[in-house]
């Protein structure tokens, strides 16, 4: 009896390492390739350590790598994808709060076909939106700008970001929303005092859900910025196709793990509140 | 002074009305209570009170003003909650501050309403805790301290006891009834249990089917129930229902019980109801407790099926006419199941039913 639980104990550790392993392996050999010197990815394994760790691909990556014409690295399209990230995330999360907040505590008559709607556009897929929302930013001034691409990922997150709240909202008493207005809370000061501060777990949860939608997307990228406002996924692509006449794999690694860092970052500092959010039930008062 | 009336209100959602007409007036310092089974309207008619649901129809009055078109918060109510409704992020005295801020109320004086409401509930010591810190019965006690800083000129509470365990649920009932003898104030209470409406009410709405079958004091309910819901839904265990016929014998109208021995007239000749009624079925309403252990040769034998003691008395369940009797009796005076036991009714309680309409007529 003991015998075969620790049988089944080694058998259980041992298939979780595995498939640790099996998708730490990427990871490992872009990190590795991307301090390795040209020649020695060259010459060696593409498993082995780096005899001589160097920054140089890095570096270069960064500032002096050729994307197409211009030769000045990622660091433009960085800026450009944080200047977009960062009001993109803020809006939708905000939107989703606001409608999440009115679709589950403040129902009016065809609340809920507004919702399966807004429900709609989370199956959507968004290569149907291309022609019109490129017709709708040139309607606007906004093609080929950040605002514009920002105003597409608002467009396009706020459906996921009101299901998530709507869903987190439902599990909260109405009779809070009562007491508080009984208290002579209205609308906005229910929502400031006691449902925003109730909603960290969920925040947390949209924060990552659309930082990592809209930090990763290449499809909008693509389509709505051009020259200036191209996101860190189209500059990643466009240097990893730049064709030189050595193949410079340390390069691209570098500039891909710098393209994923935000993300792997994000979700190390916040990815506990993801996993708590996504179980967390109704709020016990 | 009225410091409640409901007149005519109605409610309905489509073709289902919830509730049908509701009528109750009561004076200031009265305590309240709705009661009735799940769905009766109970809860509805509560919301309509603080202004949370719209009336259908009807007009309700507090203070003798008509508050129909006042908001909750300007209808001077203050409301406990079932599930206590506590903000989770708040501190106790945050939470009873919250309403005060929102009013504008000084910063100073809401200070000395917080320590006057934490020291009449003693809870000074909960303050500064947030409310998962807290046990049950101290929720329950934060959200009175609540509605108490409002100091307003009624209080509702929406079945506030429900979600407390048995020993605490009765150590807040009596602490509610000593909070409303000492301050007085008006209050509405809506339960579903009979033992709460009967120990904390001066007037008690019972209600089914979103109308009032009877509106009276606790003791007028009980020992005068209007028809046979409120006969059952009061009391416990529930009063029990003879079919019986109505017989004249000589010059006494009355009913003839059976047992497992002799039949037993019993004249209910006082009652002048009955006398056109001879002959017809009526139902017979008698509580347990109206039922004594004697030796005569009047007294109705019974074969004891179940006892139940539970202390101060037995429970004796047997058959009369028919059906399941129980009866409350001295445990002393209580026989072993499969004896027989020698019954005398206390008939000048017992009341009688049309089995027709269900009403109440004599």
């Amino acid at each position: 009896m003991a015998n075969s639980e620790k049988f089944w104990r080694f058998a259980l550790y041992g298939a979780l390492l595995f498939a640790a392993a099996y998708y730490l392996l990427p990871l490992y050999v872009m990190l590795t390739t991307s301090v390795k010197s040209v020649e020695e990815i060259r010459v060696g394994n593409l498993l082995s350590l780096p005899m001589a760790v160097t920054f140089d691909a890095w570096s270069k990556a960064w500032s002096t790598a050729c994307t197409g014409v211009s030769c000045n690295g990622l660091s433009g399209y960085f800026w450009n994808s944080v200047q977009m990230v960062i009001p993109a995330v803020a809006i939708s999360t905000m939107l989703g709060a606001i409608n999440g907040y009115v679709l589950s505590k403040w129902r009016f008559r065809g609340s809920e076909i507004v919702f399966a709607m807004i429900l709609f556009g989370v199956f959507m897929p968004f290569q149907v939106l291309l022609l019109p929302m490129a017709q709708t930013l040139g309607m606007f001034g906004m093609a080929n700008t950040t605002a514009g691409l920002v105003f597409v990922h608002v467009v396009c997150g706020t459906a996921s970001t009101t299901l998530f709240f709507r869903n987190y909202y439902v599990g909260i008493p109405d009779e809070l929303i009562k007491a508080a207005r009984l208290d002579g809370a209205g609308f906005w000061r229910i929502f400031w005092r006691i449902i925003l501060p109730m909603s960290t777990p969920i925040i947390m949860v949209t924060l990552i859900w659309q930082f990592t939608q809209i930090w990763n997307d290449f499809l909008f990228g693509v389509v709505f910025a051009s020259g200036d406002a191209q996101p860190i996924t189209v500059g990643l692509n466009n240097l990893a196709n730049t064709s030189t006449s050595v193949k410079e794999y340390n390069v691209d690694m570098a500039a891909a793990l710098i393209a994923a860092l935000p993300t792997i970052l994000v979700y190390v500092f916040a990815g506990k509140y993801f996993v708590r959010g996504l179980t967390a039930g109704a709020v016990k008062g | 002074m009225g410091a409640l009336a409901i007149k005519n209100v109605t409610k309905s959602f489509g073709d289902t009305h919830i509730l049908k007409g509701i009528n109750i007036d009561i004076e200031a310092g009265e305590f309240l209570i709705l009661v009735g089974p799940s769905g009766c309207g109970k809860s509805t008619l509560m919301n309509i009170i603080a202004g949370l649901e719209q009336a259908t129809s009807g007009e309700v009055h507090i203070a003798d003003r008509v508050v129909n078109n006042v908001a909750p918060k300007d209808r001077d109510i203050a409301m406990v909650f079932q599930s206590y409704a506590l903000y989770p992020t708040m501190n106790v005295r945050q939470n009873i501050a919250f309403g005060m801020e929102t009013r504008g109320v000084p910063k100073a004086e809401q200070n000395e309403i917080i320590n006057r409401v934490a020291k009449m509930l003693q809870m000074d010591h909960l303050l500064d805790r947030k409310p998962s810190a807290l046990s049950g019965g101290q929720r329950q006690r934060v959200a009175m301290g609540r509605a108490l800083a409002r100091d307003p000129k009624l209080f509702l509470f929406d079945e506030p006891l429900s979600n407390l365990d048995a020993k605490l649920r009765v150590e807040m009932r009596v602490e509610i009834k000593q909070l409303h003898q000492r301050l007085k104030t008006t209050i509405v209470y809506v339960t579903h249990d009979q033992i709460e409406a009967m120990t904390l009410g001066d007037k008690i709405a019972v209600m089914k089917d979103g109308v009032i079958q009877q509106f009276g004091s606790p003791q007028d309910i009980y020992e005068r129930p209007a028809n046979l819901f409120v006969a059952s839904f009061i009391g416990s265990p529930s009063m029990n229902f003879i079919p019986c016929h109505l017989v004249q014998q000589g010059e006494q109208i009355g009913v003839t019980l059976q047992g497992n021995g002799v039949p037993q007239f019993i004249a209910l000749s006082d009652r002048a109801e009955l006398k056109d009624r001879v002959g017809q079925k009526v139902i017979l309403g008698v509580r347990p407790e109206q039922w004594d252990v004697e030796q005569s040769e009047h007294a109705l034998q019974c074969a004891v099926k179940i006892t139940e003691p539970t202390g101060p008395d037995t429970m004796v369940y047997s058959e009369v006419n028919g059906v399941e009797m129980i009866a409350r009796v001295h445990p002393r005076a209580a026989t072993a199941a499969g004896t027989s036991l020698s019954l005398i009714l206390d008939v000048k309680k017992a009341v009688v039913f049309d089995p027709e309409t269900e009403l109440r007529i004599a």
